[in-house]
């Protein structure tokens, strides 16, 4: 090549001037979303945030009632929150059963499932799912970020405090789920970055102490209670929590906390925040929002809070056979859950907590999972209010899902008491258990003696109050009864598309659900649950 | 303007890197080399004397300067021709002018084929390229240009989604990506389209609107193509870097040849449905309801007699009408073309219209130094798509009941009870339902190609092109359809009116010249791209419609109204590019290439790639030793390895955005809702995916290349595949990151075979045979990071989230996951499967599901004739594809009695006569079926006259004229998914058309 000097100096001023016009400027910055780098320096956007971890619970996706689901790998319907959870504690016990072919949901009946069960899997996700985004919560949140960002407004500052204490009660209550549900679990924080490496497993004991400490960490800076914070997290919510994980607390460790459990319930009965619903029906009815007996509930609302999952699901999905649609303010019936015949037997005649169910053309027995027709149908959660006004809507249902309720207090109180916890007393108990059975009586013909107060009456109690309320397998596996042969009920260990239905014994490794196999490929740490 | 700074800039810059000759005294000879049959001007042609070469330009004419003074001989050497020699005597200080004709040998050799930023002799081309010229061109109904060269092309896929318009995808030589596009990179005159100017809308390269199911291309007009060609391996696609992954379309547009002229074509044509569902007649619908219903479904049973199917569909008119003017001048040519295409589909009241104008303009200047090329072209196309749920419904409603009923608002009849278990009436849908779209788009650049006059062999070429399409569609579905009161939403109209801009600003240099320290030439090209797309997506859903007297056209008050976000999509590809041959005689030839891509899709630690490639060819018919063989007129070598890279996914992957959620996801604060924020979960290194290939092919040719043909084996492998992938639970945002983590191999042969049979010439018969075939075979090496994994795709109808697919190491990507039925004397047994471990499970669940089969054919064969007599012509083509597997998802999912269980029972497929099923069976591979056919997709007969000096040409087409296949479904072409879920039916087409030339 033949360049003379100034051709080389006229070549390199062209390259230098390519370079400094921007002709190889690749950045293209979304137009339409915000990105991290600077939602923050609006002050709606620390609600807006803490709102998503609610809506956690309540909806699948940024799209109502479907779009942009939060976790992916199954039908978005499916994927919701409670109705996973919902299905993880009332399918494989002696409660319900749905009679839907779709993959992975058969074998939530009989205790069949496997790491792959598409129910199983995503619940995991969805426990998970919560806890990163209460972590990243309280990365963006901390004070420092606040004033970085110059966010000094003192009503802002004085709710982040609150968004704070509700984002940390919301990862400990699907930490509770979890441990429940999956045993020991990895222990992500707001120290574990994202795009970090793959967490170390924690013990079952671990994660408890961590919900432990964090309730009472808390438990004193939720908003307080009353209608100006339904829906939120509040102090006697964190109490409430605490009394659950406690009255486990021998599952999950070893070592049962029966006082702690008692000390809890008394603090949520002792806030007066509460009181008994005078209508048992009205708990789950589109108006249930005004009750004073719900301490914690996932909201729902037929215009607003739209999915296909929550109590959506729960009241299409127990309409069917020769059901009106209509009577129930729905759509339409989905034709899936029917109660198993141990729960209808539950019910002593009286009990008007059973009045609502559906037995016209229905049979007792479930003699085949995908016959609606068979077992009593169970429509427990009603898109009609108590008035008789009509819902907001026909597709999506109004009726909020009362996660905890002063009723299961009373509960806890009496079971802490009758175990051994200290600080109460039977009489008390009795007096906590007789309120419930004189609101399901109508008056006292259902009360019980001191002597009738047995744990197993408390078991069968709560089967009887907490029906469908997303309990019962913890409860059975509390009480020793979930898998094994000592109690059978219909289905249990069985073949799903079979036609034997009596029931067998099923092995002690399902009291955990297994840790999804994707998990375990995708997190060299994890230890799959012994028997998967 | 920074952009056109950088045009000015890099060709400068690119001016630098280009050699600059040198001169020397002593005398010079020039003069025009021709084609001796055509007289045309031959370009490329090597003309030497002694040590000195000088290579013809594009109008024939050279130059070979310092030229000894005495007297030799002039040697002219061009592929496809017969060398010349000439004596020349030159003096000190004269010039000579010496013009010589060549007489061609094999021409096939010497035709000019359009190749990435230039164009080569086919001779010469040292990838693996295809060419097909408008004579070889499909006929009949062609509505999208893809389907002018469907059969034409060794390995190269085409599938169909069967409308009139509808979406066509191409695979060239297997899909290469799964979650990115694997579509190829059309560029026309020029224009990189349908990428998004490198940047896909949604992803990839897809058209405005992929639901809305029309075809990307479907802005040109076919008739105005004069060639498509095809550059299948990736040394020939690799000057197009980061988008070549999927192969490269070149589509070149007509433009003025001879004097000026007028023409007409046009064609009229009907088309009738060939194969439907088989579902149950009335009688044997009611025989299952009473059978296997109760008395609520019994109590619905009508008493009439009625072929839904039948109603739906209709034989359907066309007609297409193309004039054209064009010429050319002393220094210019020109052709302004004008489309009309009105075709109506085989379902009731879908259509599409298509307007459409083209104009080229070519002005050579400066001594024909310059020449400017103008392209635009336009059109608006108007589509009329089958509402949603037609065929569906079509298939689901009840054979037993009547089409209307008096006494309802509508006039329709529908199932009693408006439940969400009753299908509703297809008919109504059809007639009351509206699903439009029109799109209006506009594609045109300007190339100007410089000869510099400084540098003999030196041009500089610049483009500057815009993409600009504008789209409405709508939706509209009353609130007294049946479907719209079970579903609660009581009327609902859906409006979206996206727009696009691209723009394209490419420049390079090109420097051809006859080296002289070494035998041979070289021609090479160097530079630079800026393409930039924007995009808008606004639209707007109303649901709970207060009246419905507006129709389609306006909003009335609705009970929800949700506006789409305008959704700004905006991209960014920049890149410099450079490629070098080197021709020995024609004999040994190589190229190499590289190309620098940076896009704005890739996260910042990865924003560049690179993209380089090697062919080299060997010209073994050219070596003394065989030059005795006088039979073999051509035998040539070809390797080939290039990388290419796949950048047609998403744009912004790489940020965690907040998005807001809508007015229906809000939670409540005491007695306010609040609306919410979820960040994303993102990779911030994404980058593109890469291909890395190579290629050994033979061409051959025998006597004078009346036969010839090439053979093709290759090897792809992809890595850095895209993938959504599950994360470590605790680490990201969600469950599932798109990240690049994947591999995939493609392997295959192609084999063509062209054969000039019968030569007849004059009033004698011609028959010219072409034969294709390709084999290729897929399959997914790595999912993950962590060993095996599976994910579920494919969704299909039946249940809620079941899927058909699966993508698994070791196994062709879209491999269906089913279980292997068990049969009892020749039976399906219901609900019995075999398992893995060779029992018999009662259960479909992962102890006895498998990968079983894929959807793409294994073999793609493809033959075509044309034949000529007098003036008649006679063409036609075949086709056959072995062993593609078909989901047929209508048998799977009606083919069960409980279907007839529903509220009001459903109609079922006519397989449940055979299986006896009573519950559905979705994941059997009793509905895997091989889809294996061999189909006549086109007949043409033609007779060619003069009328009153006009040459007139009338023909007649029949275009799926028969399809011999085992499958049972609609189309066994049905979808890359392999999933036959009421799909478009296929039809048969007959047309009937004139050209005229004045």
């Amino acid at each position: 090549m033949n360049l003379t000097r100034p051709t080389a100096r006229a070549c390199a001023a062209t390259l230098l001037l390519l370079a400094a016009a921007d002709c190889t400027d690749l950045t293209v910055e979304p137009k339409s979303t915000v990105t991290e780098s600077n939602i923050f320096n609006d002050p709606n956007s620390y609600q807006a945030f803490l709102a998503r971890l609610y809506a956690g619970l309540a909806v699948s996706g940024q799209q109502g009632p479907a779009g942009l689901p939060d976790i992916s790998g199954i039908d978005e319907g499916f994927s919701q929150y409670l109705r996973l959870y919902w299905e993880t504690e009332e399918l494989p016990t002696d409660e319900a059963v749905i009679a839907w072919n779709d993959i992975g949901l058969p074998e939530m009946n009989t205790q069949t499932w496997t790491s792959q069960s598409r129910m199983v899997v995503a619940m995991y996700y969805r426990v998970y799912f919560q806890v990163v985004l209460a972590n990243e919560f309280l990365r963006q949140s901390t004070a420092a970020k606040l004033a970085e960002r110059n966010q000094n407004d003192p009503t802002l500052r004085t709710n982040i405090r609150f968004y704070r204490a509700e984002a940390r009660f919301l990862r400990a209550l699907s930490y509770w789920h979890g441990i429940d549900l999956f045993g020991d679990i990895p222990l992500v924080t707001e120290s574990n970055l994202i795009g970090g490496p793959p967490p170390a497993q924690s013990t079952r004991t671990d994660v408890f102490n961590f919900i432990v400490s964090e309730l009472n960490a808390i438990i004193d800076s939720l908003p307080p209670p009353g209608a100006s914070t339904y829906g939120r997290a509040t102090g006697p919510a964190a109490s409430m929590l605490l009394a659950e994980v406690y009255l486990n607390a021998g599952v999950y460790t070893g070592t049962p906390h029966w006082t702690e459990a008692l000390t809890a319930a008394q603090a949520v009965i002792g806030s007066g925040a509460y009181s008994l619903d005078t209508s048992y029906r009205h708990l789950f009815l589109a108006d249930n929002n005004t009750s004073r007996e719900i301490i914690f509930a996932i909201t729902q609302d037929g215009k607003r809070t739209q999915t296909y999952g929550g109590v959506t699901f729960l009241a299409h999905a127990s309409c069917g056979g020769s059901m009106s649609n209509g009577t129930y303010g729905i759509n339409g019936c989905w034709w899936g859950l029917r109660l198993k015949p141990q729960a209808d037997s539950f019910y002593a005649a009286g009990d008007n907590r059973a009045g609502y169910f559906y037995t016209s053309g229905q049979t007792l027995a479930v003699t085949s999972i995908g016959d609606f027709t068979k077992g009593i149908a169970a429509p427990k959660y009603q898109n009609v209010t108590s008035t008789g006004v009509p819902p907001s809507d026909s597709a999506f249902v109004d009726t909020d899902f009362p996660m905890f309720r002063l009723g299961e207090a009373y509960l806890i109180y009496a079971e802490a008491v009758l175990r051994g916890g200290t600080g109460g007393n039977v009489a008390q108990a009795l007096t906590y258990v007789n309120l419930l059975r004189e609101r399901a009586y109508g008056g006292t013909s259902g009360d019980i003696t001191a002597g009738q107060l047995t744990l197993d009456f408390i078991l069968a109690e709560r089967g009887r109050e907490l029906l469908w309320e997303a309990h019962r397998r913890t409860d059975l596996i509390r009480y020793g009864l979930f898998t094994g042969g000592a109690y059978l009920w219909a289905w249990k260990g069985q073949d799903p598309n079979g036609t034997n239905s009596a029931g067998i014994a099923t092995d002690s490794h399902l009291d955990l659900y297994p840790l999804p196999y994707s998990e375990v490929v995708a997190n060299p740490n994890l230890k799959q649950n012994p028997g998967y | 303007m920074k952009r056109a700074e950088c045009v000015i800039g890099a060709l400068l810059a690119v001016l630098c890197v280009a050699p600059l000759g040198a001169q020397q005294p002593s005398g010079t000879v020039r003069g025009h080399v021709t084609d001796d049959a055509t007289h045309q001007p031959l370009s490329g042609i090597s003309v030497a004397i002694g040590s000195r070469a000088a290579l013809t330009q594009a109008d024939g004419r050279y130059v070979v300067t310092g030229v000894p003074a005495g007297s030799d001989t002039l040697r002219t050497r061009m592929i496809g021709y017969a060398p010349a020699k000439r004596a020349v005597t030159v003096a000190a200080g004269d010039t000579v002018v010496v013009d010589v004709a060549l007489s061609p040998q094999a021409v096939g050799l010497s035709e000019i084929v359009v190749t990435g930023y230039g164009e080569q002799r086919a001779g010469n081309i040292t990838g693996s390229v295809t060419q097909v010229t408008a004579e070889q061109f499909n006929t009949g109904r062609v509505v999208s240009p893809q389907q002018l060269i469907e059969n034409k092309v060794a390995g190269v896929q085409l599938v169909d989604n069967n409308e009139p318009g509808g979406n066509l995808t191409i695979r060239i030589r297997g899909a290469t990506s799964v979650n990115a596009s694997s579509e190829p990179l059309y560029v026309v005159d020029g224009m990189p389209v349908g990428t998004g100017a490198g940047g896909g809308i949604f992803v990839g390269r897809d058209t405005l609107n992929p639901s809305a199911g029309r075809d990307a291309l479907n802005f040109l007009n076919p008739r105005d193509i004069a060639s498509v060609t095809v550059l299948k391996d990736a040394s020939a696609a690799a000057i197009y870097g980061a988008n070549a992954a999927n192969g490269v379309v070149l589509i070149t547009t007509k433009s003025g040849r001879g004097g000026s002229q007028v023409e007409y074509s046009g064609s009229a044509s009907s088309s009738s449905v060939t194969r439907l569902p088989s579902m149950l007649n009335a009688a044997q619908f009611r025989a299952a309801v009473l059978a296997h219903g109760d008395t609520s479904q019994i109590n619905q049973l009508g008493n009439a007699n009625t072929d839904w199917f039948g109603l739906v569909d209709r034989t359907a008119f066309g007609q297409d009408h193309n004039f054209a003017v064009s010429g050319t001048g002393g220094s210019n040519r020109y052709r302004l073309s004008l489309g009309y295409l009105n075709q109506d589909g085989i379902i009731q009241g879908t259509s599409t219209q298509r307007i459409s104008l083209g104009f080229n303009y070519d002005q050579r200047v400066l001594n024909d130094r310059l020449s400017v090329r103008t392209n635009l072209k336009g059109s608006r196309s108007f589509d009329q798509f089958p509402p949603g749920g037609v065929l569906s419904n079509a298939a689901q409603m009840g054979p037993t009941q009547p089409v209307y009923d008096p006494n309802t608002v509508t006039g329709y009849y529908n199932w009693p009870k408006n439940q969400l278990q009753s299908a509703d009436n297809p008919l109504q849908l059809l007639n009351l339902a509206k699903f439009q779209g029109t799109t209006y788009r506009s594609v045109g650049n300007v190339q100007a190609d410089y000869s510099l006059p400084f540098v003999e062999g030196l041009k500089a070429n610049v483009n500057l092109g815009y993409d600009v399409t504008q789209f409405t569609q709508a939706t509209f579905n009353p609130s007294v359809l049946h479907s719209e009161i079970k579903s609660g939403n009581f009327g609902s109209e859906y409006r979206t009116d996206p727009n696009m801009v691209n723009t394209v600003l490419e420049t390079y240099l090109n420097y051809a010249r006859t080296l002289s320290f070494v035998p041979g030439t070289i021609d090479a090209t160097a530079g630079y791209s800026y393409v930039q797309s924007h995009a808008e997506f606004p639209s707007l859903t109303l649901t709970g419609l207060s009246t419905d007297i507006f129709d389609i056209n306006g909003f009335p008050t609705a009970a929800h109204v949700s506006p789409g976000s305008p959704n700004v999509q905006e991209s960014r590809l920049i890149s410099f590019f450079g490629r070098l041959t080197y021709n020995h005689s024609d004999r040994y030839l190589a190229a190499v290439s590289l190309r620098r891509d940076g896009s704005s899709r890739f996260g910042a630690s990865n924003a560049w790639g690179t993209f380089p490639s090697v062919a080299l060819a060997w010209r073994i018919s050219q070596e003394p030793f065989l030059s005795r063989v006088r039979e073999l007129s051509d035998l040539k070598l070809r390797v080939s390895w290039a990388k290419t890279g796949n950048q047609a996914f998403a744009n912004y992957q790489q940020y965690t955005a907040y998005l807001a959620g809508n007015s229906l996801a809000q939670v409540q604060f005491g007695n306010v809702f609040v609306p919410t924020i979820r960040p994303s979960a993102v990779d911030k290194n994404i980058k593109w995916e890469e291909t890395a290939a190579t290629n050994v092919g033979l061409d051959f040719g025998f006597l004078e290349q009346r036969f010839s043909g090439a053979i093709d084996w290759y090897v792809k492998k992809t890595s850095d595949l895209i993938f959504t992938v599950p994360q470590p639970a605790g680490t990201n945002f969600s469950n599932f990151v798109t990240s690049n983590i994947g591999t995939m191999k493609n392997q295959g042969i192609e084999a063509s075979l062209s054969a000039r049979v019968l030569r007849g010439g004059g009033s004698r018969l011609t028959w010219t045979a072409d034969f294709t075939a390709a084999h290729n075979t897929n399959r997914l090496t790595s999912i993950s990071a962590n060993g095996a994994q599976q994910i579920p795709v494919n969704g299909v109808s039946g249940g809620v989230g079941t899927t058909i697919g699966i993508l698994e190491p070791g196994q062709p990507i879209n491999s269906f996951f089913v279980c292997q039925q068990q049969y009892r004397n020749g039976k399906p047994v219901e609900g019995k499967y075999v398992s893995l471990a060779d029992t018999i499970a009662s259960t479909c669940d992962a102890a006895s599901l498998r990968a079983y089969h894929d959807p793409a054919p294994k073999w793609i064969l493809g033959h075509s004739s044309y034949l000529t007599y007098g003036n008649f012509d006679f063409s036609f083509t075949l086709r056959a594809w072995l062993g593609n597997w078909v989901y047929n998802n209508v048998a799977s999912n009606l083919g069960t009695y409980q279907e007839v269980r529903r509220f009001s029972p459903y109609n079922l497929h006519t397989s449940v006569l055979t299986t006896g099923f009573l519950t559905p069976q979705y994941l059997s591979d009793y509905y895997v079926e091989d889809g294996s056919f061999l189909r006549m997709d086109n007949i043409t007969l033609g007779y060619s006259f003069t009328y009153r000096g006009q040459q007139v040409r009338l023909f007649s087409t029949v275009q799926n004229v028969f399809t011999i296949t085992g499958y049972g479904g609609v189309d066994p072409t049905a979808g890359l998914n392999g999933v036959d879920n009421n799909i478009y039916p296929r039809s048969r087409t007959v047309t009937g058309g004139l050209s005229v030339r004045f």
